[in-house]
């Protein structure tokens, strides 16, 4: 009885959480021109529209750029930070942790508007170095608190080791730990790099109307009259989120990493 | 052997020097903004005024900000309420599950706001939603659109936090000590009851913690109003957006910024001192 219930309650969820893009998915494969459900006929044009135009290619083009140097910056402030914490445990590594998960306990809207007027001060207004910066700072709290699972699994045996057969801080930094906290460190330039994507409100504040990003393309075309080929580039963002997560779990244990119980 | 680790502290500047001029910066350069008159031709004069502030005083703010609160406070009340039971039994699942719910989880919380806002936008139109599928299974005679509405624009929002929400319980229910219900259910409690006796009352804690933090969360967003609300729903985000962007009122923008940034520290630290007291009991 209650197993039928629990399991009623899961598929509601799954349900409210899957059904809309699934009617997403209906509308990108639809040949109409119009947004309809259920299709009458199958085509790809939409999508093939998505890939060959260059008012759909740019937004793709500035998205990815944006997103591959963000993540690189994210996640090197990241490891730094990690790595002082490591070394010092001392009230300096701690502060910077604790700068570090700053930008999470706000809510965007403050953050992108102290960007916008920080970047229109410093002349970078418009220009997609800003949003890079941004984005790279701003995102900074999920590698940080990933990367610190790596550090708090290195134990000190190896370690101890590295250092008493001679090995500079530097050496046991790049042929021991490096190594033993890698996986980390990719899952959360990963994770940077989807979140970057998908960002809309930094992104807009920033520098939206010169750096037209995928989410701001999106958002503009539904705002003002749009054609189905927002749905298959609404549905691209989803395959692509998808695919490299289950990317990700083939390389680390995703389960492991979220907090799940050891079993 | 133990002398002052000059390496270490260089390194540590680099992150310290990002956060610090990146971050920080901004945030202290929006409060000095605030203060600024506006020009009508440019971003901003440098002046010093409370004029911005003066402002806030208003009915139209003092309604927005009432209803921002209202909404958050609700649509953080239905996402707790939602994720917390799901992900207590989605832990109890096999491994294998457990991966597919946490995946598709993680999924939704990277995906943009943009996109589930637009597929809710489909969902709810008259031309491929759910309105058509009641027109044409004769429940609604003539289907209208659902959105814009506050409606819309909630559902939109508890879509948005639930993966968040489910992600941060996640580690907590599935590490969770099950000693002290298990017991309760050797002696014979039905699980609904073991579930709101022990569960509920063990992670009190945490889901007061759950609820400011994605009361905080809802109080930042911008694009689920704009999609899917009505004018008359949009919440202060909105309004600041409008202000700063369409307007080019930055120091007007930045002024309600900064309001609603003393608001969300006051809250935060508020809590944090509220369950330190209580922890100290």
């Amino acid at each position: 009885m209650t197993g039928m219930l629990k399991r009623l309650f899961l598929w509601t969820i799954a349900a409210g959480l899957i059904l809309p893009f699934a009617v997403v998915f209906g509308v990108s494969i639809n040949a109409e021109s119009n947004i309809a459900f259920p299709p009458t006929e199958f085509s790809g044009r939409w999508y093939m529209m998505l890939l060959t135009q260059s008012d759909w290619l740019i937004p793709i083009g500035n998205s990815f750029t944006i997103a591959f140097f963000a993540a690189l910056i994210a996640v090197s402030i990241a490891l730094a930070a990690n790595y002082v914490l490591w070394r010092l445990n001392s009230g300096f590594g701690r502060a910077i942790f604790a700068l570090g998960i700053g930008p999470f306990l706000l809510p965007p809207i403050i953050i992108a508007m102290g960007a916008s007027v920080f970047w229109a001060e410093a002349g970078w207004y418009g220009r997609m170095e800003a949003t890079i910066i941004s984005h790279g700072v701003f995102f900074v709290t999920l590698p940080l608190v990933v990367i610190s699972r790596g550090f708090a699994a290195l134990s000190d045996d190896v370690i101890d080791a590295s250092r008493i057969m001679g090995a500079t801080p530097w050496q046991t930094f790049a042929k021991v730990i490096f190594p033993l906290v890698a996986p980390y460190v990719v899952t959360g330039y990963v994770l940077v790099a989807i979140i970057s994507v998908n960002e809309y409100l930094i992104s807009y504040m920033v520098s939206g109307f010169a750096v037209e990003t995928l989410p701001i393309r999106i958002f503009n075309n539904v705002r003002y009259g749009y054609s189905p080929v927002v749905a298959s580039a609404a549905m691209g963002f989803a395959f692509i989120t998808v695919l490299s997560l289950l990317a990700l779990s083939m390389v680390t244990d995703l389960l492991k990493l979220l907090g799940a119980r050891r079993d | 052997m133990k002398r002052f680790a000059i390496a270490p502290h260089l390194i540590g500047l680099y992150p310290l020097g990002m956060m610090t001029i990146f971050f920080l910066g901004p945030l202290a350069f929006m409060v000095v903004v605030s203060f600024y008159l506006r020009d009508p031709l440019g971003f901003y004069k440098v002046d010093f005024v409370w004029e911005n502030y003066g402002k806030f005083f208003s009915s139209f703010y003092y309604s927005v900000s009432l209803r921002s609160i209202w909404t958050s406070a609700l649509a953080s009340l239905l996402t707790v309420a939602l994720a917390f039971p799901a992900i207590f039994i989605i832990v109890g699942m096999r491994r294998k599950w457990q991966l597919v719910w946490v995946i598709g989880l993680l999924a939704l919380m990277c995906l943009s706001e943009v996109v589930i806002g637009f597929a809710w936008v489909i969902l709810m139109s008259e031309s491929a939603g759910i309105p058509r599928l009641l027109g044409w299974l004769g429940l609604w005679e003539n289907p209208r659109s659902l959105s814009p509405s506050r409606l819309a624009m909630l559902i939109g929002m508890v879509s948005l936090g639930f993966s968040l929400v489910a992600l941060m319980f996640y580690p907590q229910l599935s590490q969770r000590d099950r000693a002290i219900e298990e017991a309760a259910q050797t002696l014979g409690t039905p699980p609904a009851k073991v579930f709101f006796k022990v569960v509920l009352p063990i992670f009190r804690p945490a889901l007061a913690s759950s609820l400011v933090t994605m009361f905080v969360f809802y109080l930042g967003v911008y694009v689920m109003p704009t999609m899917l609300g009505r004018p008359q729903d949009w919440n202060m985000s909105v309004i600041i957006t409008d202000k700063a962007v369409e307007q080019a009122n930055m120091p007007l923008g930045a002024a309600l910024a900064v309001i609603m940034l003393v608001f969300t520290v006051l809250l935060i630290g508020g809590f944090a001192l509220a369950t330190r007291k209580e922890g100290a009991k």
